[in-house]
């Protein structure tokens, strides 16, 4: 018999969380100098949504060599669901990062070294997705798309971290800037870090639905074959 | 874009990704819950 779980009251807590987050972005960090209007605010939410899809691939692929180390099928589905979260992650980090391009640069899109290196890196989160789409055998599928997702994760430093530390950039200065230290006005660094939060575990409540998702979907399949 | 518009844009933008995510979780939850009550 499986234990029957309870509805819990953490998610309310994360909402007030985020809820105090938000408020706090907009009512007690104050304005940034040097940006168009209140554009700086996106800070708080871009930065975590960039963050969680970093995290994501981090995870994605600790369950890939997992996988490819015991062939357990429940990693396959570990790592796609990171992946997917990731991908998720890294389309609203793009989404608020060019609603900030509009308000300063006044383009949604401006072909930024940065702007093309997180395109590319969704082009490269999404062959990953069509790999697996595109093998039938799931041993097959879970050994290409581990094989697969060791090396994207390869590029993602280079993409996100080097290319736009190169390049120039219109992008402004990252938190940690290039001297290892975080010039923010503690307001506004409360603010992101209390975002960092509400964001991480947002991940990991969604990460851990659809692993409870993919646990049943499995169960159903055993069931199946018998 | 005038100071007011941004605030407006960067608040609405925030505050639909946050709570879109946030309910589809809480929607995602009842059904595993469900779908686990079932087994």
């Amino acid at each position: 018999m499986t234990e029957t779980k309870r509805p819990s009251w953490w998610p309310w807590l994360l909402f007030v969380w985020m809820v105090v987050v938000i408020w706090a972005a907009f009512y007690y960090a104050p304005s940034a100098r040097g940006f168009k209007g209140e554009s700086a605010r996106i800070v708080f939410f871009h930065v975590p949504q960039a963050w969680v899809a970093v995290l994501a691939f981090c995870v994605n692929l600790v369950f890939s060599i997992r996988y490819l180390r015991r062939r357990d099928a429940l990693d396959d589905a570990r790592a796609a669901a990171a992946a997917r979260l990731g991908l998720v992650f890294a389309v609203l980090a793009t989404v608020t990062g060019s609603l900030f391009a509009r308000v300063m640069w006044n383009h949604f899109w401006n072909w930024d070294p940065r702007e093309v290196s997180i395109a590319i890196l969704l082009l490269i989160y999404f062959a990953y997705f069509a790999l697996r789409e595109a093998v039938a055998d799931e041993e097959r599928r879970g050994a290409l798309s581990a094989s697969y997702a060791v090396l994207a994760f390869v590029t993602m430093p280079f993409l996100i971290f080097v290319v736009p530390r190169i390049y120039w950039s219109l992008h402004p200065d990252t938190i940690i800037n290039t001297r290892g230290s975080i010039d923010m006005e503690s307001r506004m660094l409360h603010v992101l870090i209390g975002s960092l939060v509400g964001f991480t575990g947002l991940f990991f409540w969604l990460y851990a639905l659809d692993v409870r998702l993919a646990r049943l979907r499995q169960k159903h399949q055993q069931r199946g074959e018998v | 874009m005038p100071a007011a518009e941004s605030l407006f844009w960067v608040a609405a933008v925030t505050i639909v990704i946050w709570a879109g995510v946030f309910f589809y979780c809480l929607g995602l939850a009842r059904r595993v819950r469900r779908l686990e009550e079932g087994e």
